[in-house]
């Protein structure tokens, strides 16, 4: 099945200065050495972006399977929580003040109308860790998130492995 | 019945909130908005180069970093006292173009698209972008995607990378583009100036020759007379990159304009206890509270405030619709918040247009695109207008060029208090009674889109978004009312069949 170059992408997601949003960043660049450590380079491609919606949606097209690491922000779970989610997990907010395009789940499904090549849903996991301050300038995350950094990335990794 | 004061600080909760609070006779009494604030910006600023300003500050949010990005690096040419050589800043501009109709492009059909092409009665779950596909046709949201693909082309070719760009430097650009790029960006230009006049057409054809939409636009809630913002040449034609700032009164008279490094000579700001935001406005006019008028120092800055502080568009096919524009709505200057959508398209069209402008000029690939700079650096102020507002970076250094202040105004911080007066008009007009009518988050969020509020800054984090939330509280403190736009991922599942 993988005679495409590139069938899998991992993305680390967020804003690397804004302390704990930026634990995405850091989850993917221990997958990163993990991957070329396991000469599987041209196998999976690993980004990182602080992006969302459409341009999200756009970095995925080409890819049969995606992997988004990124912080969230649930309240139910202790800070530093690692957990894999199914896109249908996340929630759907269209009319939302805030963003300026749409979110992902719309995107990919406005991008598949126009034909584009896209990993189906059931191929687009997330590994989320629970954070707790998203709101200070900071290239620290904080100390429960920062711990969590190794396990979030062999969940990312098991997830690659499909295990 | 005692009155029960509710202290209105205490109860607020939470962030990205409007709470509302009703009289003993259930009408509007007060309400507050609130937004998360980002902190400690500054903080992390001091005591690095400042030189890496236009890559750190293009961090702040994913949404614009091209804008922040321009800014801080026109704010480091005044830093050290360094003029780009002229392709140097023709290649900057031509960069922030291809931004612009991006931005523009995205704004249009995936955020006010939703209100004007599916309509603002239409079900939660058909105002998105996949609603306005099954309105207008696939071709259309093709050529939308196709817009935003070959733009970030040209964005990467200059900027370096498609999104957070590192080409801009004190004195210049990183790096020329070739002749065979050159030509490249021609044709991209060519196919977005088609792109603004199609998309004009389907103003006209969608939005315009609807009178419903029409009514909408020039009712009495979404209207507001403040002042008016934007960066203008020469000529008082509307500048994205470069020029001085203009101001013009309610009555569309010119009441400054003044130069990026004067801007502290104009613009104050007012805080509340209950906003984490500040609220800007004109110091030679003065704070008298969340009120419109003359009287009033509050401004706007907003694709519509450009075209207001301005006294037209220097390019013909944008002056075009922006004298259709103004004559279909009575005149200048126009106080209706929801014609910002048809102030962004008539940009969307100028930013093609200069693009184009720019591309065909042979100078724009000129190898020489960054003067050196060699004076002992104090401090710097860089202006430009960020797709949502005026954006001023103002940032001061010791004389190794190491950061000691930094100031930002972004551009939604201008529109604070005029997105407070309209979220209050909508409250007012809604809420009579006690009765709070089912269409108030609606009317809210279209007021809010309309300004394009760039609130997403610290909201990267899974959920993702910030869903406009609205809390009405009766004169005890009590919650008579809550609403929140969410629509299950199912409801999504009619557009794809």
């Amino acid at each position: 099945m993988d005679d495409a170059p590139y069938p899998t992408i991992i993305i680390g997601l967020g804003n690397p200065i804004l302390s704990d949003d930026g634990v995405g960043w850091r989850v993917v660049q221990l997958v990163r050495v993990a991957v070329r450590e396991a000469g599987d380079e041209r196998r999976v491609v690993v980004r990182e972006a602080c992006v969302g919606g459409l341009s999200l949606a756009e970095m995925l097209v080409g890819f049969r399977r995606a992997i988004v690491i990124d912080a969230i922000m649930t309240g139910n779970d202790p800070p530093g929580t690692v957990s894999h989610l199914a896109l249908a997990d996340l929630p759907g907010t269209l009319n939302m003040a805030s963003a300026h395009d749409t979110n992902l789940v719309t995107a990919l499904r406005a991008l598949r109308r126009f034909g584009a090549e896209l990993p189906p849903d059931d191929a687009i996991s997330i590994v989320a860790v629970e954070v707790q301050d998203v709101w200070t300038f900071s290239e620290e995350c904080t100390p429960p998130v920062e711990q969590a950094i190794p396990g979030a990335a062999s969940l990312a990794l098991r997830v690659l492995r499909g295990e | 019945m005692t009155r029960i004061s509710i202290d209105p600080i205490t109860r607020l909760e939470g962030h990205g909130k409007i709470e509302i609070f009703l009289d003993q006779q259930g009408n509007v009494d007060n309400c507050y908005f609130q937004v998360p604030e980002l902190r400690g910006f500054e903080v992390f600023c001091v005591g690095r180069p400042a030189e890496e300003m236009p890559r750190l500050t293009s961090r702040i949010c994913g949404v614009c970093p091209e804008a922040h990005h321009m800014a801080a690096a026109k704010a480091l040419d005044d830093l050290y006292r360094v003029e780009p050589p002229l392709a140097g800043k023709k290649l900057r501009e031509m960069f922030y173009m291809a931004f612009y109709v991006t931005d523009h492009t995205t704004h249009f059909y995936a955020l006010g698209g939703p209100d004007f092409v599916v309509g603002p009665g239409a079900p939660p779950a058909e105002r998105n972008i996949l609603g306005v596909i099954a309105k207008v046709g696939l071709e259309i949201g093709g050529q939308v995607i196709a817009t935003r693909k070959r733009n970030h082309q040209v964005i990467e070719m200059i900027g370096g990378r498609t999104i957070h760009p590192v080409a801009a430097l004190p004195g210049g650009m990183s790096q020329p583009i070739t002749e065979e790029q050159r030509q490249q960006i021609i044709e991209i230009a060519r196919q977005n100036v088609e792109f603004g006049q199609f998309t004009i057409q389907l103003f006209h054809d969608v939005v315009l020759a609807n009178t419903d939409y029409v009514d909408l636009i020039t009712s009495p809630g979404y209207t507001q007379k403040t002042y008016y913002m934007g960066l203008v040449d020469e000529n008082n034609h509307v500048n994205f990159y470069d020029g001085k700032v203009r101001v013009v009164d309610p009555d569309g008279h010119e009441f400054c304009k003044y130069a990026p490094g004067e801007y502290t000579e104009h613009i104050a700001e007012h805080v509340e206890p209950w906003s984490y935001l500040k609220f800007p406005y004109l110091k030679n006019v003065g704070w008298k509270g969340f009120v419109d008028g003359k009287d009033s120092g509050i401004y706007c800055a907003t694709p519509l405030s450009r075209l207001n502080a301005a006294d037209g568009m220097a390019t013909p096919l944008a002056q075009a619709e922006y004298e259709r524009m103004y004559e279909t709505l009575g005149g200048k200057p126009v106080h209706h918040t929801l014609a910002a959508h048809w102030a962004r398209v008539i940009e969307l069209q100028y930013a093609a247009e200069r693009m184009l402008q720019l591309a065909e000029d042979p100078e724009v690939a000129d190898p020489v695109v960054r003067a050196i700079p060699t004076a002992t650096p104090t401090e710097g102020i860089g202006i430009v207008e960020a797709p949502r507002g005026t954006l001023t970076h103002h940032f001061k250094t010791d004389p190794d060029g190491i950061l000691t202040e930094v100031n930002l105004i972004v551009g939604t911080t201008n529109n604070n208090a005029p997105i407070y007066i309209s979220i209050r008009k909508a409250a007012e007009a809604l809420i009579q009674n006690g009765n709070v009518n089912d269409g108030i988050l609606n009317m809210i969020e279209m007021a809010f889109r309309s300004y394009d509020p760039c609130l997403s800054c610290a909201t990267h984090s899974l959920p993702g978004q910030m869903p406009l939330e609205l809390v009405v509280r009766d004169n005890r403190g009590a919650v008579t009312h809550h609403a929140s736009q969410y629509v299950p991922p199912e409801l999504l599942e009619q557009f794809d069949r």
